[in-house]
């Protein structure tokens, strides 16, 4: 019963890291990792790595997502005026 | 297992898994709402989490999140302004549920800890949670259209 | 800048610092002497800092 919490984070991280992988489209991806950042935060609070968990947050919840929208963007404009945005 | 944790593991498997569910499926407007809503969701669960475990060290895991979630959220508001123009996300009762349920746990934790310096620092950060959530939550919905485009 | 200004320019200064060496005061885990200095220190850059960035806003 005292595991109950740490099974509850290992399910949320399993299924949100399914679902980036099972997404195709970039920028929905970047949303579903932005979670996957905070869920992952909490496994490692759970398992006593607060340490960890604030070097993931800080991380995943803002810098990740930015990283990956800002190539996104760029990868379009790029492709745009060549042949209508591949 | 004591009282704080069981309320820690319920929020967990209940708002964090319908924002996992929600960020997951569905239309993009309801995608970047359930992002919004998941630190909300996500940062009193770290505060009961606190409590429960009985370190005040882990507090400041939900102030960095109720801190850095909303500049998330004003990334993905920013960035993905032009497809969320067309149809923009309304979430106005989330929202505000969302918000109900961060100050009804920063109320109920800063009753258990007593009038100290922890009970200035959870209210900052509850403060900071419902600020934030209702700041970007409005970024998401078009509120700032004069600000976009710099 | 007269000497209306100054004061004025005085005055926010201290606003920030007053505010800013709070929040460090409550957010550190043991209070002592050490401490204390050290929040009075970032809190004097830190409202030299939020001025500035306050009339950065302000000014466009």
């Amino acid at each position: 019963m005292a595991d109950a919490v740490i099974v509850v984070s290992l399910l949320l991280v399993a299924v949100t890291a399914t679902a980036a992988v099972a997404n195709r489209d970039p920028a929905r991806q970047a949303l579903v990792l932005s979670v996957l950042g905070l869920v992952l935060a909490v496994l490692f609070t759970v398992l006593q790595a607060p340490d960890v968990g604030l070097s993931q947050l800080a991380v995943g919840s803002a810098l990740t997502p930015l990283l990956i929208m800002l190539s996104v963007r760029r990868v379009k404009r790029r492709g745009q005026p060549k042949d209508g945005g591949r | 297992m004591n009282d704080w944790n069981l309320a820690a593991t319920l929020l967990l498997a209940v708002g964090a898994g319908a924002a996992v569910w929600g960020v997951s499926t569905g239309p993009l407007r309801r995608r970047v709402v359930a992002q919004n809503l998941s630190t909300s969701a996500v940062c009193p669960s770290l505060l009961l989490l606190a409590q429960g475990y009985d370190r005040p060290s882990y507090v400041d895991l939900a102030l960095l999140l109720a801190l850095l979630g909303p500049v998330g959220t004003l990334v993905f508001a920013r960035l993905l302004s032009d497809e969320l123009t067309d149809d923009p996300p309304r979430a106005r009762g989330l929202t505000w549920a969302a918000a109900g349920l961060g100050a009804v746990t920063v109320v109920v934790l800063c009753a258990a800890v007593g009038p100290s310096r922890a009970m200035v620092k959870l209210l900052v950060i509850g403060a900071l949670l419902i600020g934030g959530n209702v700041v970007a939550s409005r970024a998401l919905s078009g509120g700032f259209r004069g600000v976009r485009g710099g | 800048m007269d000497r209306r200004t100054a004061l004025v320019a005085t005055g926010e200064l201290l606003a920030w610092w007053t505010g800013l060496a709070l929040l460090w005061l409550v957010l550190i885990s043991t209070v002592d002497p050490l401490e204390c200095a050290v929040g009075a220190g970032v809190a004097a850059v830190g409202a030299l800092a939020a001025r500035a960035a306050r009339r950065a806003v302000t000014w466009r």
